[in-house]
C-alpha cells in the first residue's frame, strides 16, 4: 500500500487521526490489506500529506489496539493476523458505528420515536434473508 | 483548558515556551489582557486570530524584542528579556516581514548569519535554494515578497532551531511552496522534536500539521486545545425560533451564542472527550453539526465580544 492511496481532507470536521484509522479499517474489512501486508511509515504518511506525524501515529496505534495492526520488529507495522476466525462482531459493529451515530443523530432531529427506527432497520436487515 | 495549569507537576524543561499573564497596552488600547500559554516540546502550536489580535505583539514579546507592561515570558528555561547567546542559537524567529541585511545577496547573508549558528547545516540550505528556485546571487532587495519569506525560511530553519517562532509564516508563499514548509516543520517537528509557534490567519494550514491550536480575540486567549480534540469536542447547535424561545439559560459547554437573523440561535457546545451532547442538543426544532477550525473561528470572533464567556 502507498501513502497517497490515503486521502486526508484537513478542512473537514473530521479529525486527520480518525480519517486515516477509518480508511485502514475499511481496507482491511474489504480485504484489500490482508494479514502480514506492510503500512506505509509514520514518516511517509506525514511527509507525504504534509501533516503532523502524531496525527498519524495515533491513528496507527489506535488500529493496533483494536488489533488490526501489530508492530514488527524491522519491519514497522503490518496488518496483523486475524488467526484463522473472522474478527468478531463487535470488532465488526465498530466499523458501522458513524453510520449508526448519524442516523441516531437525524432519528432525534426528525422527532421519530426509537422503536420506529428499530423497526424500519430490521425490515431492512432481515429482507433478504 | 487553563494553559498553565498544563505545567503544574511537569518539569518547565518539557515547555520551551511559556508566558504567564501578560499584559500589554498600546497608546490606550489594550493589546493583550492577561494572556498565558504554555507549549509543549515538540508540539505544534497554531496561533491563530483576525488582523489586529495581537499576535505579532504577543510574539515579539515571547522572543524578547518588546517588554509586557505585566507578566513574563519564559523562553528555552531563561527570561525572554535576558536570553543568554547560547539560548538565542537554540531559538529561530522569523519576523512577518523579514527586511534585514537587504543590500547582501541570498549567498553572502545566507553565509554570514549561519557563521554565528554553531549547529548550521549548510546541505540543507542549498538543496533548499534549489528545490525553491532561489538564485544565490541575487540580491535580497531584489526579490519577490514570496522569494524573501521563502529566503527567511531557508534561514531559520538551516540554524536547527529547538524552538521556531513565525509570524504568518506562509502568507506570501505559493501553495507548491507552502506544502513543503508544512511538511519540513510537521516533521522536524514529529522527529527532531522541534517546538514550533506559529501565527496565521490561514486555518486549513493549521488543520494540517498543528497539534495545538490557540485563538487570540481581542487580546484574549478564547481556545486553548489539542487540535484532534477540537474537532471531536466542539460543535454547533442550531436552534430554529420556536426552540429558541424556550432556551434563556446557558446551555452546559456553551462557549458562545449568537441570535440569527430570522430569530432562531446559534450556540457553539464543547464536551469533555466523547461524552454526550446536552439534551436540548437532541429536542426537535435543534440540529448539532460538527465543525472545522474555519467554522469555529468565525463562530467565536466575528462580532465583538463574542464567544467570550468560558467556562
Amino acid at each position: 500500500m502507498e501513502s497517497d492511496e490515503l486521502v486526508i481532507q484537513a478542512s473537514a470536521a473530521e479529525p486527520i487521526y480518525r480519517q486515516i484509522a477509518q480508511q485502514l479499517r475499511r481496507l482491511i474489512a474489504s480485504g484489500r490489506l490482508t494479514p502480514g501486508d506492510e503500512i506505509p511509515s509514520v514518516r511517509d504518511v506525514a511527509g507525504v500529506h504534509a501533516i503532523n506525524p502524531m496525527t498519524v501515529s495515533r491513528a496507527y496505534g489506535q488500529l493496533e489496539a483494536e488489533g488490526l495492526l501489530e508492530r514488527r520488529r524491522g519491519k514497522g507495522m503490518v496488518v496483523a493476523a486475524q488467526r484463522g476466525r473472522a474478527p468478531s462482531t463487535d470488532r465488526r459493529l465498530q466499523q458501522l458505528q458513524p453510520q449508526l451515530d448519524e442516523i441516531a443523530r437525524q432519528a432525534r432531529e426528525l422527532g421519530i420515536p426509537a422503536q420506529s427506527v428499530l423497526d424500519r432497520l430490521r425490515v431492512l436487515l432481515e429482507k433478504d434473508q | 483548558m487553563n494553559a498553565v495549569s498544563a505545567t503544574d507537576g511537569n518539569d518547565v524543561h518539557d515547555f520551551p515556551a511559556i508566558c504567564r499573564s501578560i499584559r500589554k497596552r498600546f497608546g490606550g488600547r489594550t493589546v493583550l489582557n492577561d494572556v498565558s500559554i504554555a507549549i509543549p516540546k515538540g508540539a505544534v502550536f497554531g496561533l491563530v486570530g483576525r488582523n489586529g489580535a495581537g499576535k505579532t505583539t504577543l510574539m515579539r514579546i515571547l522572543v524578547g524584542l518588546l517588554m509586557p507592561d505585566c507578566g513574563s515570558a519564559i523562553i528555552l528555561d531563561e527570561p525572554a528579556l535576558q536570553m543568554t547567546d547560547a539560548a538565542k542559537t537554540r531559538l529561530g524567529y522569523v519576523p512577518q516581514s523579514p527586511e534585514t541585511l537587504s543590500w547582501m545577496t541570498v549567498e553572502n547573508m545566507l553565509q554570514f548569519v549561519g557563521g554565528f549558528y554553531p549547529r548550521w547545516d549548510s546541505e540543507y540550505m542549498w538543496n533548499s535554494l534549489m528545490r525553491w528556485n532561489i538564485t544565490p546571487s541575487q540580491r535580497l532587495s531584489k526579490l519577490s515578497p514570496g522569494e524573501r519569506q521563502r529566503v527567511a525560511l531557508i534561514r531559520v530553519l538551516a540554524t536547527c532551531p529547538e524552538l521556531l517562532i513565525l509570524d504568518e509564516p506562509a502568507s506570501a508563499l505559493d501553495p507548491v511552496a507552502r506544502r513543503d514548509f508544512l511538511r519540513e516543520i510537521a516533521l522536524r517537528a514529529g522527529e527532531a522534536g522541534m517546538t514550533v509557534l506559529f501565527s496565521t490567519h490561514i486555518v486549513t494550514d493549521l488543520e494540517r500539521v498543528a497539534s495545538h491550536v490557540c485563538f487570540l480575540h481581542e487580546g484574549k486567549l478564547l481556545l486553548n486545545t489539542g487540535m484532534d480534540d477540537l474537532k471531536d469536542t466542539h460543535a454547533r447547535l442550531s436552534l430554529s425560533r420556536e426552540a429558541a424561545a424556550g432556551l434563556s439559560e446557558r446551555l452546559p459547554g456553551e462557549i458562545a451564542r449568537r441570535r440569527r437573523p430570522d430569530g432562531g440561535m446559534s450556540i457553539v457546545l464543547t464536551r469533555q472527550a466523547l461524552a454526550p451532547w446536552p439534551s436540548a442538543a437532541l429536542t426537535s426544532g435543534a440540529t448539532l453539526e460538527p465543525m472545522n477550525l474555519e467554522d469555529l473561528f468565525i463562530e467565536l470572533t466575528d462580532h465583538p465580544g463574542a464567544g467570550w464567556f468560558r467556562r
